[in-house]
This record gives C-alpha cells, structure tokens and sequence, in this order.
C-alpha cells in the first residue's frame, strides 16, 4: 500500500491546532510512519505544495493571500479537512462581522490603506470541504482517529452529540443550574467535555449541533437573567457565522453591531 | 425474613470493618450526591444520589476485547468485591431491570462480572426524596441483600437473600436478631403516587407532549442519569504502531440522540426530536412491560431533576389523563 500524501497547513490563525496534532508526542512517530508527511511548514524546513491526498488546513480566511491559498490546496488535494474552529466556523476572528470596521480599525492599524482583508470567513464558505474536526484546539486523539479512520478505508467518525453527553458521563454538576451561561446543549461534544469538568461553562468552541435547539438555549438563557446582548455575544464568539437563525431569535434593540456585508 | 438490630453507634464500626473486606460504595455529598467508593465511611450520606449507580455494572466503557489481527483476547476480569451500602428502593429495583436485559436475554459477561460480586444493602426512604419521586406508582418490589430502617436510636435491618444472610454471619457481631417483621406500613414511601395511571400507550398521538418536546434539548441527560437506561453503541480503536491492534469498545449511548439512530447509508430512523423524546417515554412506560412483564421506570424522577428544563412528563401524562376523562 502506498502511503498518502498528508499536508498540514494554517492560514490566518494562531496555529494551535497545528500544535494539538504535534501535542500527541508519543504517537506522531507511529503516525508519520503511517502517511508521508509530505508538508507540515510548521514543523519542516523542505515541503512540498502540490499532490497531497488528505491536507488538513488550519485558520479562517482573512485577506486575499488566504484565499489563495486555500483555493490552490483544494486543488492539490483529494480530501480537504477544516482543522479547529477557525476553519469550520470562523471562531474569534470571525466575530469582525459583527462590529463596525470604523469602530477599531484605526487604533490598530496607521495606514489603512494598506490593509487587504476580506470578510472574514470559515473556509466552507469559499471551497467544498470534506470533513471538520472542530474546536478550539480540536482534541488531539481525534485528528489521530480521523487518520487511522482513514486509512483503514473508514469514513471517519464525525461526533454529532452535544457537549452535554458527555459531560453528564463524566458525573459533572450541570452548570446552567449554578446559573452559568453554558451552551454545551446546543455545541457539537467530543472535547469529553474538557471545560465544564472544570467548571468553566461551554462557549460553544465547536460550533452548533445540527439538532440544536437554539430557540430554547435562548430562552433559558433568558430566564437566568442573561440579556439579549449577552447572550448575542457569547453565542457569536466561537461560531456566529453558524448560527444565522440568531438575528432572527434575538432581537436585540439599540444595538449597533450589524453584519457588515460587503461584496 | 430475619430481622436484626444495630444500634446507631455501631455503624461506623461496622462499615469500617466491611472496608477491610470490601471495596465500600455509597452515596458522598460534594456538589452533588454521588455513588463513590468509600475512603471514609463518615463521608458517607443517606440522600438520594443525584447520579445512578448503574455505571458500577454497566460501564460507561467497557472493553469487550483486544485484537490483534484476527486473534482475540477478552480482558481479564478483575472486579473487586463490592458492598453498596444506601442505595434506594428505586436504585435496587433498577438493577432487577438491567439484570434481565444482560443476564437474561443474553448473559453479559463483563455485566455479570461486577454483579456477581456485589452486596446490595439498601436504605429506606420514609418519604419521597425529592418532589420528582414517583416510585410509589411503579409497582415496585422488596429486592436486597439487606435492607436498612432508620429507628432513632437504631437500625432494624431485614435480610432479603443469601448474600445478605452471610454478611450478617459474617459481621455477627454488629447485629442482634430481633423477634419482629418489618410491616407493609413501614415499607412504605409516602407522598410518592403522582402517577395516576402507568399505561400510557393510548396517548402517542396527543398533542398534549408537544410543549414537553419543544423544551427538549435532546442533550441526553436523562438517559446518563436514568438508572435503567441501557443503550449503547460500539466502536473499534486502533493502535497507531499498528493498525491491525486495538480494542473494540462498548460505551453508553441514549436514544435521544439523532446519532444513536444512524445506520448504513446515514440514513437517521428517528430524525425528529419529537420521535425521540416520545422513544424514551414509551420505552420506560410501555414498550419494556410489554417484553418483561413490569416498567422499566423505577420512578426515581432523576431524569426530571437532572434535566436541564426540567421536564416533568408525569405531570404532563396526567393531564392528558384528566383532560381524556372529562
């Protein structure tokens, strides 16, 4: 069996899914035995940039350079996964849809003129992608699953349940009880759970489930006395972009924050 | 049955001295009420854990066997001896359901195991434990290796099986066997009949559970809290020295998920959250008696305090009930 081509790359982000694949120190020897690493630019001087069989690829697309990118490794790929939650939805860079550019452009950047950002956009929105791992860092076990699924000749598992499944295994106090503004109900599990175990409530890092019911996250949320703005907020950090029904659900009032759509 | 005394005093002694035997398991008060395995028996409380004990049987995960290549290897079974002490008229008669489903249909090894080696003492509640407890509408029967009734001053602890017999045989010191019944009065749970009527087949099609289902997350909570809940799903897990390695695994799973349902070309059987929800009812309520003679649901009501809206379908199936009879 020829081993395949494995590619991972990062655009705009901050390359800590990159480092969670790397994180598997006692396995990524095992695995690079596996496939041929053929681009990894992170952690290899040579790489090479075409022909790949899967390229995992990190990061959302920012600027011009970005979507060049992208759209020359969906050419140069079989399987185009989205690594994190910047590439699946868009994550913290992503939340720039929902302030006014004038707002802060100009207390981070003396010539404006030079910036050549485009929307800021998980990378579905611009090339088919064929599988996601999210999260923000996704679990390292499950890039290593995905490619063992992988080259057993599998489809690789895509977890599907909420947060919350696996949270109530693992014994935990649910924490929208303790009036914590935990949305693990309507995100996308297979973290085991890792910050409510902690007791720090779920932002939703890996974006909504395709179950959810986001009317009634909304609505309790609303009952433990979380305002409208709140709530917007927090559900837009991680994966605004997927939630489109939000503009719909709240109807947040005297709020200047609207999606700024351009092209 | 054979009545005994211990005096209260006594019950630290006793339990201290079960742990050099035993592995102790009973219900711990942090943030929650939990079943956990007793380092201290003064940690030990007597409320109603706000988590089954079914994970001590039924594992979360459980390795069915290890291969490599086409050879197989079942893990050694090495289950301690386990004394479960407080556990609740509804959490005993929990586990006379789960052993008809792994060791009746089909004998479970990995199940039988942990069970084999088990005590089960119980510890009567005089009342309900929480207002969700419907226990008293569930049909349910005396079944314990021992059961404990709090007297003031002391216990009266009644046999219920074999296995209760020797430990007292073993433990003698502690008991004094007293010339008395435990009486139908005294066994019983008050304020625990909020179910008026426990066959619910006729009402599918109501529109009554529709509130009850759109306040439904289908985080599956209430199947990971139930104590009779036994769905599972199973996966392999590879070794990545060598694919041909690894393990096949069984771990919980619950209906309410659309994941449970997906089978051969994603096809998902119940994809609607409303299936789904009405799935778990009619099971508990319906489907299982039809099979096994008697309701999977204990009526613990873990499933309604643990929920994170808490939905209350006994209150909703009563008032489809009253709303029928009028």
């Amino acid at each position: 069996m020829t081993k395949p081509k494995v590619g991972f790359f990062g655009i705009t982000g901050c390359a800590g899914c990159l480092l969670s694949f790397i994180f598997n120190e006692d396995e990524i020897l095992d695995i690079t035995n596996l496939v041929n690493l053929k681009a990894f630019p992170f952690i290899k001087e040579v790489n090479a940039d075409d022909n790949f069989d899967i390229v995992f690829l990190e990061g959302l697309v920012a600027s011009k350079e970005d979507l060049e990118t992208l759209k020359k490794l969906r050419g140069n790929t079989k399987i185009l996964v989205s690594l994190g939650a910047c590439a699946c939805t868009g994550c913290v860079p992503a939340y720039r849809h929902f302030t006014l550019k004038e707002n802060y452009e100009h207390l981070l950047y003396e010539k404006r003129e030079r910036i050549r950002d485009v929307e800021p956009t998980p990378i579905d929105a611009h090339v088919k992608v064929d599988y996601f791992i999210p999260g923000c860092p996704p679990n390292k076990k499950e890039i290593l699953s995905f490619i063992k699924d992988l080259l057993l000749g599998k489809k690789p598992r895509q977890y599907t349940d909420p947060v919350c499944v696996e949270c109530r295994r693992n014994n935990n106090l649910c924490l929208l009880d303790i009036g914590k503004p935990c949305l693990g109900p309507i995100t996308l599990g297979g973290c085991n759970s890792v910050c409510t175990n902690g007791g720090f409530e779920c932002w939703g890092c890996r974006g909504p489930t395709k179950d959810m019911n986001l009317d009634l996250m909304i609505k309790v949320l609303k009952e433990k006395g979380f305002d409208d703005k709140f709530i917007k907020d927090r559900m837009r950090t991680f994966a605004g972009l997927k939630l489109p029904v939000l503009e719909r659900v709240i109807n947040a009032k005297g709020n200047n924050a609207k999606p700024h759509n351009k092209d | 049955m054979q009545v005994f005394r211990l005096e209260k005093k006594r019950l630290m002694p006793f339990l201290r001295k079960v742990m050099r035997s035993y592995e102790l398991v009973a219900p711990v008060k942090t943030d929650l009420v939990r079943f956990e395995k007793i380092k201290n028996p003064k940690s030990i409380c007597f409320e109603k854990p706000y988590f089954p004990v079914k994970g001590f049987f039924f594992k979360k995960h459980q390795v069915l066997f290890e291969f490599d290549g086409s050879r197989v290897k079942i893990p050694a079974n090495n289950e301690p001896e386990r004394v479960f002490f407080g556990l609740k008229k509804c959490d005993l008669n929990a586990i006379i359901r789960q052993d008809k489903v792994f060791l009746e249909d089909a004998e479970d090894p990995y199940y039988k195991a942990s069970r084999e080696k088990s005590f089960l003492l119980g510890f009567h509640c005089d009342e309900a434990c929480s207002e969700y407890c419907f226990c008293g509408s569930m049909e349910l029967v005396d079944f314990y290796d021992l059961m404990f009734y709090d007297k003031g001053n002391h216990f009266l602890v009644e046999e219920g099986s074999e296995k209760g017999r020797f430990l007292i045989s073993k433990f003698k010191e502690f008991f004094k066997p007293v010339p008395r019944k435990i009486t139908q009065e005294e066994k019983e749970i008050k304020g625990t009949d909020r179910l008026k009527k426990n066959s619910i087949t006729h009402l599918y099609d109501h529109p009554g559970w529709q509130k009850d289902v759109e306040n439904c997350f289908s985080c599956g909570a209430c199947t990971a809290l139930c104590p009779t809940c036994y769905c599972f799903e199973i996966h392999d897990e590879v070794k990545s020295s060598c694919l041909s390695k690894g393990c096949r695994k069984r771990c919980w799973s619950s209906c309410q998920l659309q994941s449970f349902t997906r089978v051969a070309g994603d096809h998902v059987f119940r994809e609607k959250r409303e299936e789904r929800f009405k799935h778990r009812i009619f099971h508990q309520l319906g489907y299982f008696k039809e099979k096994y003679g008697m309701n999977l649901c204990v009526g613990c009501g873990r499933c309604i305090e643990g929920c994170p809206t808490r939905i209350d379908f006994i209150k909703t199936i009563n008032e489809m009930e009253d709303e029928q009879r009028e």
